[in-house]
């Protein structure tokens, strides 16, 4: 049995169409007689009966168009059996195309366009110290920024480092008589130092707000009577904070390179003054301690402060800080985020103000709430909502009792 | 150690081997009875005879052909084009046939020649004697291509080039011919694919090929005097090309200059750029710039072709330009 | 030596007298049969099969020329080839199954399939060296090779095969020159087919032979009958007796036609229908059997079994071919440099 196939006359030919038949099926042929007449790309010809025979059976019509090479009949004998694979299992088929590899989209890094003009280098190099390309001149050709000015970037920031010991007193105070002479140690330059550090990295904004502290003073006056339990207001501060934290879990955190760690536990540190000077001492799951299992840590570790019996465990963990400076009569002040913590809330002196209720004046006693958040982890409306919970939660005591 | 000129040490390289492998022959235009153009084997002829030393008719096309013809056959042909400016002529059999007959052989073949040829810019020979060529050799996969700048590596790159089994195109200078420099008297070689530091320095790298490291080497003297100071490295061989060495050397200095005999547009520095941007750009503190011949024929007049030839005072510049 | 002769067509009479035994008659037709019935089949696999792509420049109507050729040669006689080399690599005893791969692109191929059609002759084996796709480059490599054996003192040849297109390239004079001048013993076949692409040889070449450039060069020509192999086969002789004797090259025009077009896609609808006739008619094959049966050196029997052995031979030729796999990409990396 021969196969009759339209060939594939050029490489790029890749389908013919038939034109007509010139024999029919049944017809007797000869080897090289014309078969039918195929339209190509470029040209119309002539497929020719590959041997003698019989045409036996015609697979496709006048007006079809087949992929070349085709199979478009067979020329054989009447009694040889005709093929019975279908056509598309017979026919050899087209050259496999090369498989495509998918190729995954490509994905466009955005470098950030400095509009700063740097070497190479000298990029490399800012990026490696965390120094803003903006802040450097550079004396590279037409300003260029190079590995030189960058260096001597890192040398000035790390000389304006330096912690305070560096600054030579003899310079700056030429000429006066010294009373006395405090070496910067211990717990002294600890607080210099941890508070450099704090004022440099962060950016801290210090939001305010007034507490009603009528209620509060009259829970602290009945539980004393009561149950003989004197909780000091710090203890009630430290369960207030510790709650809203709970709702309020960025202020929780720690800013760490190019993460915000949020804090699962909630440690609150509180700044206690001794003689030598602030220490923080943490009061470790305030938000699962009662008030008075807070007053009672509270105590103790003031204890410990003023005997200098603090260990590392008291003083590490800590991740948000309290200070109380209303004992002594300040109203508002802005305390300097205990690093690496993201704020720190201070409560001044409660005193009778006159305030408005209900278009009413009255005199209540009342005490400002500062609270200090590092604006590069919030921002200023959950700073405030936090805040306002804190100062929610003190106006309503009770419910941090029960 | 003795001191020799470039021309004598590429002298002995050739009479050692040939000394050494009775396979090796020499065919090339006037190589026999003249000498050669430039007298490297002079009197090759009365101690190897005619079958060894042969002179051909002006053939560049047949010279290489016969060259590979011989290499399929166990000989170590060593073919000389008198001047780099006739390679175009005999490309075809360097390009098409040498350089992919082993790959189009699937392996089977192997064209261990070596094709000698020298360039004369700065000789007053105008624009059809004074070319260098040999980035366009650089784009051709299968020919490896050897530039010595010293006698040193002129006789130790050229023993390589001939024990190699590949198509080698070593490139002579034929400015540096008489220049002298120290050679061991004992047998060394040189490996192809290693750059040689021919000066340390940690403020600008200087790469330079063939007669510009002699220049290279020149002007990092008057850029020390500014205080500056300059690595010249040599690769030696472009193909294969040790840009590790460069690389290294850019991470140190922060600066590369590449000094060349090339034009500008498409010679070997391009390469040396392109390769030195993708791999070290973190290191470059300064653009990399190359000194080159412009993009023209080389024109006669002496005067001007000394204002078209790349030198010390060229280099000099551009380092400075890259500090400040 | 140098002059000029020619050989025309040699009567089946004389082939007793010249020495031309049965076996080596029935190996000339057999192998002319396997290099027509070789690239029949590979014309077949292009263009009905659509399985082999690239260029094909088909040996059809030369088949006395490689066959001459190589049988006067010895086996460890070298040869260069060209483009339209399939012929020459058969008649070089290649095995057709190595060549079918090399076709097909696969690692088995006589060049691991990075070759393809017009290097398929390459099989350092079979001591035929190379086959260059550029036109005429083959033969200042082959004066090269003769330069070897002559240098090795071996009582080798080697013959390159190029056609009448490339008796016009630099690198045919400059690679005659040398072996001229050189006395090598190179044996140039110029296989005159009449069409270099649709170049007519008339007016490519301003004389009516190539063969007399032979003279220019002062080395000996030959223009023999090109369809005939026992007359290629007599004048290749003649070339090798004047190598070996310290005599040089032979520049040995054989004329015949080429019957199919440039490529395997080409047409040549540029011919003239009764040029084509009248050259079908000199088909070397049909004439030589035809020969060969009528003094009964071989019966049409035994003819139809030698073709019904090739034809299952190429068969089994493009099986292996298809069922062979490709070199891996990195593999070819390696076989660039030594």
């Amino acid at each position: 049995m021969y196969e009759v196939i339209v060939p594939r006359l050029d490489p790029a030919m890749k389908t013919g169409k038939i034109v007509e038949w010139l024999k029919k099926e049944g017809d007797q042929v000869r080897k090289g007689e014309a078969l039918l007449v195929v339209e190509g790309e470029k040209t119309t010809f002539e497929v020719e009966a590959p041997g003698e025979g019989v045409l036996r059976r015609i697979l496709f019509q006048s007006g079809d168009d087949v992929q070349v090479p085709a199979i478009v009949g067979f020329v054989g004998h009447l009694d040889e059996p005709l093929p019975t694979v279908p056509i598309a299992e017979k026919m050899p088929g087209p050259l496999q195309p090369i498989k495509k590899v998918e190729e995954a989209p490509p994905r466009i890094v955005e470098r950030r366009v400095e509009g700063v003009r740097a070497s190479p280098l000298a990029r490399k190099l800012a990026e490696e110290h965390a120094i803003d390309l903006a802040t450097i001149m550079g004396t590279g050709p037409d300003g260029r920024i190079l590995k030189e000015d960058v260096l001597r970037a890192v040398e000035e920031r790390r000389t304006v480092a330096v912690a305070v010991s560096s600054v030579t007193p003899t310079e700056l105070f030429k000429g006066l008589r010294i009373a006395k002479s405090i070496p910067l140690s211990g717990i002294r330059r600890t607080v210099a130092e941890r508070l450099s550090y704090s004022f440099r990295t962060t950016v801290p904004v210090i939001i305010t707000m007034d507490v009603d502290m009528e209620n509060l003073i009259h829970l602290r006056e009945s539980m004393k009577t009561a149950m003989n339990t004197d909780l000091s207001l710090t203890a009630f501060m430290v369960k207030a904070v510790a709650k809203a934290l709970e709702a309020h879990a960025i202020l929780n955190s720690a800013l760490e390179k190019d993460e915000i760690k949020v804090f699962e536990e909630i440690n609150i540190a509180v700044a206690i003054n001794t003689p030598e000077g602030l220490v923080a001492p943490v009061v470790c799951d305030a938000n699962k301690k009662t008030v008075q299992e807070i007053s009672s840590a509270i105590r103790k570790l003031t204890d410990k402060a003023m005997q200098k019996k603090l260990g590392l465990q008291d003083l590490l963990g800590g991740t948000f800080t309290i200070s109380n400076l209303g004992p002594y009569g300040v109203e508002i002040f802005a305390p300097v985020i205990n690093p690496p913590q993201t704020a720190i809330i201070g409560i001044g002196a409660t005193e009778k103000r006159p305030i408005t209720i209900n278009e009413n004046v009255a005199v209540r006693h009342m005490a400002t709430l500062s609270l200090v958040f590092d604006h590069r982890v919030v921002d200023g409306v959950p700073a405030a909502e936090f805040l306002h919970e804190v100062k929610r939660l003190l106006e309503a005591p009770e419910t941090l009792v029960a | 150690m003795r001191e020799i000129t470039y021309a004598e040490a590429i002298r002995e390289a050739l009479r050692e081997e040939m000394i050494k492998d009775p396979n090796v022959i020499l065919m090339g235009e006037d190589i026999a009875a003249y000498g050669g153009a430039f007298k490297v084997t002079d009197g090759f002829l009365e101690e190897f005879g005619p079958e060894r030393v042969r002179d051909t008719p002006i053939s560049e096309a047949a010279i290489v052909g016969a060259a590979i013809g011989a290499s399929l056959m166990g000989l170590r042909p060593v073919a000389e084009i008198m001047y780099m400016d006739f390679l175009p002529i005999c490309l075809e059999q360097i390009c098409n046939q040498a350089a992919k007959m082993r790959f189009m052989s699937g392996g089977q073949l192997k064209v261990p020649i070596v094709i000698r040829t020298q360039y004369s810019l700065g000789r007053a020979h105008g624009a059809q004697h004074s070319q260098y060529i040999p980035s366009w050799l650089l784009q051709v996969a299968g020919v490896k291509v050897a530039l010595p700048s010293t006698p040193y590596d002129a006789k130790g790159l050229l023993k390589t080039a001939m024990r190699d089994g590949n198509p080698v195109l070593y490139i002579e200078s034929s400015l540096l011919y008489r220049v002298k420099g120290p050679v061991p008297e004992d047998e060394y070689t040189v490996p192809f694919g290693k750059t040689d530091v021919k000066k340390e320095g940690s403020h600008v790298t200087v790469v330079a090929i063939s007669r510009m490291v002699r220049e290279a080497v020149a002007a990092a003297e008057i850029l020390k005097e500014q205080g500056i100071d300059t690595e010249v490295l040599d690769p030696r061989t472009i193909q294969p090309l040790d840009i590790e060495t460069i690389v290294n050397s850019v991470k140190k200095t922060g600066r590369l200059a590449i000094a060349e005999d090339d034009s500008k547009t498409g010679g070997v520095g391009a390469e040396i750029a392109a390769s030195i941007a993708e791999r070290a750009i973190d290191y470059l503190d300064a653009p990399i710039v190359r000194v080159a011949a412009p993009d023209m024929p080389i024109p006669f007049s002496p005067s001007l072709e000394q204002e078209y030839m790349p030198n010390k005072e060229k280099i000099v510049e551009a380092v400075k330009s890259l500090v400040k | 030596m140098s002059g000029l002769t020619e050989i025309q067509s040699i009567p089946a009479q004389e082939y007793r007298k010249l020495g031309f035994e049965k076996e080596r008659l029935v190996w000339m037709l057999r192998k002319m049969i396997e290099i027509r019935l070789f690239e029949e089949k590979v014309e077949e696999l292009y263009l009905m099969r659509g399985l082999i792509t690239g260029p094909a420049h088909l040996y059809f109507g030369e088949e006395a020329v490689a066959v001459g050729v190589l049988s006067a040669l010895d086996p460890n006689d070298y040869i260069i080839s060209g483009h339209r080399g399939h012929g020459h690599a058969l008649a070089k005893e290649i095995p057709a199954e190595l060549i079918m791969a090399e076709l097909f692109g696969k690692s088995t191929g006589t060049c691991k399939g990075l070759g393809g059609s017009m290097h398929v002759g390459i099989c350092l084996e079979k001591k035929s060296l190379f086959a260059s796709a550029i036109v005429g480059s083959g033969i200042p490599i082959a004066s090269g090779v003769g330069l070897a054996l002559k240098y090795k003192k071996s009582d080798r040849v080697v013959a390159v095969f190029f056609g009448d297109g490339a008796a016009n390239t630099g690198a045919f004079h400059e690679g005659i020159n040398l072996a001229a001048i050189w006395k090598l013993p190179v044996i140039f076949v110029c296989e005159n087919n009449k069409y270099a692409i649709g170049m007519r040889v008339e007016n490519a070449v301003a004389t009516n032979s190539i063969a007399v450039r032979a003279t220019a060069y002062g080395i000996h020509g030959i223009s023999v009958d090109g369809n005939d192999p026992v007359a290629v086969h007599k004048a290749t002789k003649e070339a090798i007796k004047i190598a070996r004797s310290g005599g040089g090259p032979t520049l040995m025009e054989c004329k015949t036609y080429r019957q199919k077009g440039h490529g395997v896609y080409d047409k040549a609808l540029y011919r003239p229908g009764e040029e084509v006739e009248e050259w079908l008619k000199k088909d070397p094959i049909v004439n030589f059997e035809k020969k060969l049966t009528t003094s009964r050196i071989v019966s049409e029997e035994e003819v139809k079994i030698l073709r019904s052995e090739i034809l299952s031979e190429i068969d089994e030729a493009v099986k292996f071919a298809q069922e062979s796999s490709v070199l891996p990409f990195e593999e070819s990396e390696k076989l660039v440099y030594a």
